[in-house]
């Protein structure tokens, strides 16, 4: 069998006090598009922009009024739907930590403090310019999917980034 | 002469807490709480630098960020920062500052000979230097003032020191904790929204800090405990607001180390107001100080003048300074500009024996170089002894912040000040930074601001008014006086940092730059670190005079960020080094890395060079790599190429309507080569489009167009044909993709790929075919880009290296190696393709050989503006091909060409786009666009490179210099 | 600058790509009249004041949307649809 290599291929890892971040690596990424009423139909509910809808299989994002990405076992009826696998196509870091949402402060310029972000949000900008989708998972945990060609990029901003907070 | 004696107690010091620094490498003490300026002043270094220009000996004038004469170098090697403002820097323990621009000591300072040829040193001498019979002299002038004039010098270690950037929302952004500050942010903070106070000073106070009233320093500590209490308040010391840009967006340098982009939904501007100098001769002699510095010493750093002070004045707010010198028992004598005086003000000033003499000006003053002296003018020709002279001429807003997004302040006559000329929506201000002069009626206006702040916020319940502390401020009752100068004897200084005279902005009337903007630039007026926060209004003034017009008409010159001078260091952040850009690395970056690759950067991109089992330098390596693939097989990496999904029902209309050639009826599993134009009829890229259902196309594009292309073809979908079911995806990153070419390449594919049928019915040259391998969903690609035998192979990027490992060793007995992108460009030129370096935006269709894609029957973007007269025109340069005649000798892009017997000179008849060697000819061979192109096959020209002064002998021919029957591509 | 995605909200302007004049009309694919094209391509206004124009956001949804905005003042003067 071809063996795998995920975006920031070895084990990535990297910790400071408040600070924990890591390559969520071996996940399944599936990119649809159509009509609002062919994704409903597939998804069951069509995701709410900014708002992650988390089932036990999967977690779906709206990313465009006509695209949704679901992460997880994509939906088994895909009438009406273009689909995308994207599962190479982005890196997903894991950020955790006291101090995760001032590194993200420190990152884009989006309120990121827990009243306007809190979990299930999602937001998506750009980190050092490159287009990033952070999905707030719990009080002090985020998700981050950044593009696979600027995953090492991506990365190290980060890591610099939490060494002058 | 000047001399400070510190009092045993009082103050804002702590006596308890001594620090030590060194000036100028000798040894000094000062406290906690002391700033540089009051630590050098209690240690009696009076004078702490030299003028730009003229090299005086000069001392601290100021009490803080107006500061423009005492300013100071700290720090060593990747810390030395110079221009530190000295009464803004807090000291602290193990500071180093030395004086500037004086040698070797401030005190005796042998570059002071400018002072002789001062006369030359005049209003628009630099100007001249450049103009008129003078012209030339510049460059004689040049290294001298160099060398003699200039404020700090900067190292050029690298940056030791860490900058750091992060962003920060918040609903009022108050500007200022003086008392309208302090006063506007308690009012926000009780309504429960999110404030945030920045202030420049380590305390928060402003000219609170500076004052002897103590219902109002009971009020000062009182609000700061109460901020500093509140959940919803983050106070930001240390902190100046550089800048206000668009959207309410504030950049704040943060303790020197940081700088904030905070957005805010409401802006309070409470940032006082900079005393203004009075100009009069030898006015910038050691000693000579603002009346505010003066208080500021006494009530805030426990230094008076040893025994006597002269205060001028053309307003009340000087006698706050004379009140409480004399308190301390400092013999206070006024010298007031203006007849009628307050009567309280004379009762008061008697009661506390202080001397004042109403209409009195400075005749002179005598120092040598500090203050021993002053003669005054007027009906009183005195001469009094004494330490300093303080000096009021007023008072002035300090309105940048609110100026900053374009809107002009306005002149106000009754405060003789220009204060705001209007608001942006959000945006309010208060206390003296709004004109509203005195502590009480500060309070007053910053409460005032803060309940119009949050009825812009919409907040229903506003806080009652707040209740001021007891007491009356002082009136201010200026008479302004903005010339004090009595005669020709000695400089009468308005501008202190960039030696500007009052004569000079007389001159600069005289010779006709009367204009604001003129006076600045021919005078160099306000243009140095202090940007003119306490010369700016009195030469405008001046200038107003001598023109005869109202202060309002001649007013300012542009306000922009930042208010003080910032580094670039704090500006880059975490953008330097490798981190200044994004790096994009393909699947197979660590392949190449560990085999042998040398990386070149191509856009944003890493790309894998040339190897080094082909040579050590790239001339030699790339030749050996097309050898490879002309003669064997190679494998490289083209990931980096732009990849789309396109799906939809009208997926094969939406590529007819951009590509010039036909793609709605490209059968499934058959691939073509693109070119599209932009609506201006000009070739915007090519690539490669492939196509994989009735319902599904997988298009590319150049590595470099790659982003643009999406972007328009996103535009074009979303907002001009939306009835069209057709949607798009990026897969630049999700496929990895290698080149396979050379004679031998479908064997080394047969062995890779077992059982696949890669015959030439099985998989015909442009076609393409879906496979699987070991679990992998794998797309063959039978195309080529070097005219060998070729197969492009992409899979999901997760996989593309160990495909591409798996490839090598099954095809190792052939001898495939790896091959860069040197050779990937220069075997495309043998075979004649264009490429990026072609496509310029600038070439039509027809320009590149490429007309005959043009579809007929069927419109594309670009179809009707490509048929401009100009572009067909049969003139324009089009594509050739070019065979160096000359052995020993070479081509080289960017040459201009020209017809054999043409002058060489100018423009020419077109120029080299892509040059290589030739493995197949022998020979150096280059692509290129000629006037009137393929008509002059078989001529001989010249190729021209000027910068090296090169000419060398080519001949034009077909741009297809290999297999022009493609037989190769058919094998 | 801050601009407003309609799907995304408030985001810096360094996250978008300014597409130009939106007033404009795009010719119909297949039309051959020479001057309807240039007046499209090549003659717009430029006023000072506002402007409704194209913005994508590239860095977010990737959405292209309109936008009223001011071009003396940065004003954003209402959007997104």
């Amino acid at each position: 069998m071809l063996e795998a290599r995920s975006p920031l291929g070895t084990a990535a890892h990297f910790d400071l006090p408040g600070i924990t971040l890591r390559e969520a690596a071996g996940f399944t990424l599936t990119q649809l598009a159509g009509e609002e009423k062919a994704l409903k139909k597939a998804c069951g509910k069509l995701p709410a922009f900014g708002k992650a809808d988390v089932q036990e299989a999967a977690t779906s994002f709206r990313i465009a009024p006509s695209q949704v990405w679901v992460v997880g076992a994509a939906p088994g009826k895909l009438a009406g739907l273009h689909v995308t696998p994207l599962s190479s196509g982005r890196t997903r870091i894991a950020l955790e930590g006291a101090r995760a949402r001032a590194l993200l402060a420190a990152c884009a310029a989006v309120d990121f403090a827990l009243e306007s972000f809190a979990p299930g949000q999602v937001a998506m900008t750009g980190f050092h310019h490159t287009p990033v989708l952070i999905h707030c998972t719990g009080e002090d945990t985020f998700h981050i999917y950044a593009m696979r060609s600027f995953a090492h990029s991506v990365w190290g901003w980060l890591v610099d980034a939490a060494q002058g907070l | 002469m000047t001399s400070f004696r510190r009092l045993s107690q009082g103050g804002r010091i702590d006596r308890g807490r001594p620090l030590n620094f060194t000036f100028n490498g000798g040894k000094r003490q000062g406290f906690a709480g002391d700033t540089l300026a009051s630590a050098l002043l209690a240690a009696n270094d009076i004078v702490v630098g030299r003028s730009f220009k003229y090299h005086r000996p000069r001392g601290v004038m100021g009490a803080g960020l107006e500061e423009p004469n005492a300013l100071f170098t700290t720090g060593k090697g990747g810390t030395e920062e110079p221009n530190a403002i000295g009464p803004a820097l807090e000291l602290r323990d193990g500071l180093a500052a030395r004086s500037q621009n004086a040698w070797p000591s401030p005190r005796f300072d042998l570059m002071a000979v400018n002072s002789l040829a001062s006369p030359l040193f005049a209003s628009g001498f630099y100007y001249k230097t450049f103009i008129g019979p003078f012209q030339k002299s510049w460059m004689f002038y040049e290294p001298f003032i160099r060398r003699a004039a200039g404020l700090g010098k900067t190292s050029y270690a690298a940056d030791d020191v860490r900058h750091e950037t992060r962003n920060a929302f918040c609903d009022v952004l108050v500007v200022g904790a003086g008392p309208a500050g302090l006063a506007a942010a308690l009012a926000a903070a009780r309504s429960g929204v999110s404030v945030v106070l920045a202030e420049q000073d380590f305390e928060l106070g402003g000219q609170l800090l500076s004052g002897a009233d103590a219902a109002l320093e009971a009020w000062r500590a009182e609000t700061v405990a109460a901020l500093q209490a509140a959940e919803n308040v983050r106070l930001l010391p240390r902190a100046v607001v550089q800048g206000i840009y668009d959207g309410n967006h504030a950049i704040i340098s943060v303790g020197g180390t940081a700088l904030e982009s905070l957005r805010a939904r409401s802006i309070i501007y409470a940032a006082g107001a900079v005393e203004r100098p009075l100009v009069f001769e030898n006015n910038d002699r050691p000693g000579v100080m603002l009346a505010s510095a003066l208080r500021s010493l006494a009530n805030r750093f426990a230094l008076v003048p040893s025994q006597r002070a002269v205060l001028l004045t053309n307003n009340d707010s000087a006698y706050e300074a004379a009140f409480d010198l004399a308190a301390h028992g400092v013999a206070v004598t006024v010298a007031d500009l203006r007849r009628e005086i307050s009567g309280a003000l004379m009762s008061r000033a008697a009661g506390q024996g202080i001397v004042v003499f109403p209409e009195s000006g400075i005749a002179e003053v005598i120092a040598k170089p500090d203050v021993r002296a002053v003669k005054l003018s007027g009906r009183h020709a005195v001469t009094i002894e004494c330490d300093v002279l303080g000096m009021s001429g007023g008072w002035s807003p300090l309105v940048h912040l609110t100026a900053h997004g374009g809107i002009k302040p306005r002149y106000d006559e009754a405060i003789a000040a220009f204060v705001p000329g209007a608001f942006a929506s959000g945006h309010f201000a208060a206390g003296a930074c709004n004109g509203v002069f005195g502590s009480r009626a500060a309070i007053a206006s910053g409460d005032a601001a803060a309940r119009a702040a949050l009825g812009h916020l919409g907040r229903a319940k506003l806080p009652a008014a707040a209740t001021l502390p007891e007491g009356e401020d002082l009136a201010y009752a200026i008479t302004p006086v903005w010339n004090a100068t009595q005669g020709s004897k000695g400089k009468a200084f308005v501008d202190f940092q960039n030696d500007v005279t009052a004569k000079d902005v007389a001159q600069a009337h005289d010779e006709g730059y009367s204009n604001i903007e003129h006076l600045k630039r021919y005078t160099t007026l306000g243009m140095g670190t202090d940007q003119g926060k306490t010369s700016n209004i009195n030469a405008l003034a001046i200038m107003a005079g001598l023109r005869g017009v109202g202060i309002g008409d001649v007013g300012t010159t542009t306000f922009r960020p930042p208010f003080t001078p910032l580094t670039v260091g704090a500006i880059a952040g975490r953008s330097v080094g490798h981190h200044f850009r994004p790096t994009r690395r393909s699947p197979l970056h660590d392949w190449h890395q560990k085999n042998g690759a040398t990386f070149i950067e191509a856009g944003l991109w890493k790309r894998a060079w040339y190897y080094d089992w082909a040579g050590k330098t790239p001339q030699e390596a790339y030749v050996k790599e097309m050898e490879l693939v002309r003669h064997n097989v190679g494998l490289s990496d083209v990931s980096t190429l732009g990849k789309i999904d396109v799906q939809g029902r009208d997926a094969g209309e939406f590529l007819n309507r951009v590509y010039v050639n036909g793609f709605a009826k490209l059968p499934v599993g058959k691939a073509r080569y693109g070119v599209m134009l932009n609506d201006d009829g000009l070739v915007l890229d090519d690539g490669t489009t492939s196509r994989i259902s009735e319902t599904q196309y997988y298009l590319t594009t150049t590595t470099a167009q790659a982003g643009e292309v999406m972007s328009w073809l996103e535009f074009l979908a979303q907002c001009h044909w939306p009835e069209l079911d057709v949607h798009l995806a990026s897969l630049t990153d999700e496929w990895g993709g290698m080149s396979l070419a050379g004679p031998k390449a479908r064997e080394a594919l047969a062995l890779a790929l077992p059982g696949v049928d890669l015959s030439n019915e099985g998989l015909p040259y442009m076609g393409v075919k879906d496979i699987t391998f070991e679990g992998v969903p794998v797309r063959l690609l039978r195309l080529s880009f070097s005219g060998e035998l070729g197969y492009e192979i992409h899979c999901p990027a997760n996989y593309t290296e160990a495909l591409w490992e798996h490839l090598l060793k099954a095809a190792a007995p052939l001898g495939i190696k790896p091959y860069g992108l040197e050779s990937l460009a220069s075997l495309r030129i043998e075979k004649g393709h264009v490429a990026g370096l072609e496509l310029d935006h600038r070439n039509s269709l027809d320009d590149l050989g490429l007309g005959k894609m043009a579809s007929a029957t069927k419109p594309f973007v670009g179809d009707v503006l490509r048929q401009r007269e100009d572009m067909m025109a049969p003139e324009r340069w089009s594509l050739v091909g070019l065979e160096l005649l000359e052995a020993g000798k070479t081509l080289r892009g960017g040459s201009i060409l020209f017809a054999a017997n043409d002058e060489i000179k100018g423009h020419g008849r077109g120029y080299i786009t892509s040059v290589t060697w030739s493995v197949e000819l022998q020979r150096f061979i280059a692509l290129g666009l000629y006037q009137g192109g393929l008509k002059h096959e078989g001529e001989e020209i010249i190729c021209a490179f000027p910068l090296k002064n090169e000419q060398v002998k080519a001949r034009i021919v077909s741009p297809m210099f290999i297999d022009s029957k493609g037989t190769r591509l058919h094998a | 600058m801050r601009i407003p995605c309609p799907h995304c909200g408030e985001r810096d302007v360094n996250e978008f790509r300014y597409g130009g004049d939106a007033t404009k009309q795009r010719p119909a694919h297949g039309d051959k009249d020479f001057q309807t094209w240039n007046a499209y391509v090549f003659e717009f206004d430029n006023p000072k004041g506002p402007h409704e124009e194209f913005w994508q956001h590239t860095l977010g949804c990737r959405q292209w949307f309109r936008l009223k905005r001011n071009t003396a003042t940065n004003q954003i003067l209402g959007g997104g649809q």
